[in-house]
């Protein structure tokens, strides 16, 4: 309870320093605030599929149900996540480009795991049996894994970027206003915890059903 | 029992005899694969007209028809046994990595057949230059392998849901735009006589993790 | 893959008794290794006969919340002729695909040992033989066909000698040119009878083998389980009480039959 009020607390204080102290990035405008979203929304859709996928390997070695649960909780919070990356980022390019949509490599990436996810759910969704479609999905998560990088970091390569340089560079380094860099920080840690307590929340509902159904037909 | 050979290869290769004497017999596969890349040939073509020198075009053109064309059966080697309830019989016999990579190939002998027959028909429709054949054909051979690996086991995934063929090519087409990338953007270089050495490296390393991938994975796809 | 130790199985966590192992007529429950086949009232055992070891402990298996095979023990330490027997939906099948390595269970584990050598779930499709009524083969090929593919991908260097051996002793001989859609089901019996003693294994998992035969089939079936109870084990899942009141020992399943109230 305490947690909850607290991460309340803390993502609006990152949004109210964001927006009302930390200044303007020269080149972006008003367009600036974007990244208080949009960026944390990424690095969550990332976060989650990384959750979902370690939870798919480790439900295909032990077999147990737990982390099957992990892993369809985390996709499903992941697309959510995807969907808020996705659409503030195209309006953020119309803003900026004037354009919402020219497949550069970071949109193309965006919309790659959005596919994914959307992939992983309908392939759920299709298996009654919460052993196969463990299982399945699970196989299918590893295969995804397999085939991310190669999106994200190749295909980048062979064509051109529009997209200014982001904090996910290799060069990595961030060179943004400190005060905004505050804001920007807060506002990653105040979207990873609201990732992991509806996480917790969705898992213990799974076991609460999976449970209740259990009792019913004993 | 007397044995020969790697077991593992001498049941591939038995897998690998069986499905072609079972399409044959059928010819179901077969047909609605080229069907299907006939027709949409046939509406690109019309919708389109001949192409001449929009060479940028015309690979993403090319690519689009062989994947729908894979995409209308590359998912039939596992359905089949699933609808047939012969999966049991198979996965008696042979080990499930032997099923996977026996499966295949005969995919890959498929999608090969598939560009051997459309590829021509595709040039002669579209009109423009004659391909840089060497670099050309290498991106079909590999672009033919990655998408066989893919959906060999995505096939096998999707072939035990309800969805089945209508879902094969929703859940295989996220992890085939890495494919799908790299030969489009390799065709289009091969016209533009650019190098395609990237595109071949994506290739290749997407197809050798894939594989990689594979042989651990396809122990976990049966387990009923 | 290992089946781990048994937590608090699905039958305890439901409040439900696990099932018990009734062992009939002569056969004991438990024998170390190595010990030779005793020779019962109603059997001689061949010299030579290989030794095994099927051990289940607290096995079960889940495939839907409430449905499945509840926990069950037994053992198995000598050749002969074992019976599985319970209400529809006990788990018959599901044991003997667990067995036969097809299936692994959701709790408990079962080992199965032959001539010393633990067998892991994989390594067991070449030592044992299997059929049951799901088991179809491909109706665009031949009898022979099929056959030869199973002994073939196997790793068999005389799959014609093979197949045309296992063909006679279910008499079938004049159907290997008929492609498997032809075939009556007496006959497609026969044919998984034929697939199921393929490469002579030591194990034979039947599941209701006796379904669709005719007399003469029935007479094939009891001279292929008097040949493979002599020399090696066979695990029979069977309602019909004619089939296991010749068994050594029987392993009844409880459970709720698919018709039983909740």
């Amino acid at each position: 309870m305490i947690a909850k009020v607290l991460l309340f607390l803390w993502i609006a204080a990152a949004l109210a320093a964001g927006f009302l102290w930390a200044p303007l990035v020269p080149g972006l405008g008003a367009t600036t605030r974007v990244l208080y979203f949009h960026i944390p929304a990424a690095w969550i859709t990332v976060v989650a599929l990384g959750w979902s996928m370690v939870h798919s390997v480790l439900y295909l070695r032990s077999r147990r149900l737990e982390h099957d649960d992990h892993a369809a909780a985390a996709a499903e919070l992941g697309l959510l996540f995807c969907v808020v990356a996705t659409v503030s980022g195209a309006m953020w390019a119309k803003a900026v480009w004037h354009s919402y949509w020219n497949w550069d490599p970071r949109e193309t990436s965006i919309f790659f795991l959005l596919l994914i996810y959307a992939a992983y759910l309908a392939l759920r969704s299709s298996i009654e049996n919460d052993e196969r479609r463990a299982r399945l999905s699970a196989v299918y998560s590893a295969i995804a894994f397999v085939t991310v990088p190669f999106l994200i970091f190749v295909v980048p390569r062979i064509y051109f970027s529009l997209h200014p340089d982001t904090i996910i560079n290799p060069s990595g380094k961030i060179e943004m206003d400190p005060r905004i860099r505050l804001g920007f920080f807060a506002m990653l840690i105040g979207f990873t915890g609201l990732f992991a307590w509806i996480l917790r929340l969705k898992v213990r509902l799974v076991r609460i059903e999976r449970r209740t159904a259990e009792r019913a037909t004993a | 029992m007397p044995t020969r050979g790697s077991s593992f290869t001498v049941a591939v290769w038995a897998i690998l005899r069986k499905e072609w004497r079972t399409e044959w017999r059928t010819r179901h596969g077969l047909n609605a694969s080229l069907l299907f890349a006939l027709t949409t040939l046939t509406a690109v073509s019309f919708a389109v007209g001949r192409l001449g020198d929009r060479t940028d075009l015309m690979g993403g053109l090319l690519w689009i028809v062989l994947l729908f064309g894979s995409l209308a059966s590359l998912s039939h080697a596992f359905v089949r046994e699933v609808e047939g309830r012969t999966l049991t019989f198979l996965r008696l016999v042979a080990t499930p990595a032997a099923i996977g990579f026996g499966k295949l190939l005969f995919n890959l002998a498929f999608v090969l057949l598939l560009e051997l027959v459309t590829v021509p028909m595709f040039l002669v429709l579209m009109g423009g230059p004659p391909p840089d054949w060497p670099p050309f054909l290498g991106l079909l051979a590999l672009g033919g392998l990655a998408l066989a690996s893919t959906s060999t086991l995505v096939g096998a995934i999707v072939s035990q849901t309800r969805g089945r063929a209508a879902l094969f090519a929703g859940v295989s087409l996220p992890l085939l735009l890495p494919v799908m990338a790299a030969t489009v953007s390799g065709t289009r270089a091969q016209w533009q006589h650019g190098s395609i050495r990237s595109e071949v490296e994506l290739l290749a390393g997407f197809t050798a993790a894939v594989l990689g991938a594979s042989v651990l994975l396809y122990d976990h796809l049966w387990n009923d | 893959m290992s089946s781990g130790e048994a937590a608090p199985g699905p039958a305890a966590s439901r409040g439900a008794a696990p099932g018990r192992v009734h062992a009939a007529a002569a056969g004991a429950v438990a024998e170390p290794v190595g010990v030779p086949p005793r020779t019962g009232p109603d059997r001689t055992v061949a010299a030579g006969a290989p030794a095994f070891r099927i051990r289940a402990s607290s096995l079960a298996h889940r495939y839907a919340p409430g449905r499945g095979l509840e926990a069950i023990d037994f053992a198995i330490a000598s050749p002969g002729l074992i019976a599985v027997t319970g209400p529809n939906g006990s788990g018959k099948s599901t044991l003997l695909r667990i067995v036969a390595g097809l299936l692994e269970p959701s709790a408990g584990r079962c080992e199965v040992e032959i001539d010393g050598a633990l067998l892991p779930p994989a390594a067991r499709r070449a030592r044992c033989g299997f059929a049951a009524p799901e088991l179809a083969f491909y109706d665009e090929l031949t009898v022979g066909e099929n056959l030869e593919f199973a002994a073939e991908a196997s790793g068999a260097v005389d799959a014609v000698a093979r197949v045309d051996a296992a063909l006679d002793r279910v008499g079938l001989p004049g159907r290997r040119r008929d492609r498997v859609a032809a075939l009556s089901s007496g006959m497609k019996q026969r044919l998984r009878l034929a697939f199921a003693i393929l490469h002579a294994p030591p194990l034979l998992l039947l599941d209701e083998p006796e379904s669709h035969l005719d007399t003469d089939g029935r007479e094939v079936l009891t001279q292929l389980l008097a040949t493979q109870r002599a020399s090696g084990l066979v695990l029979l899942a069977t309602n019909d009480e004619r089939e296991w009141r010749r068994a050594d020992q029987r392993i009844e399943l409880h459970g709720r039959g698919l018709g039983d109230p909740a």
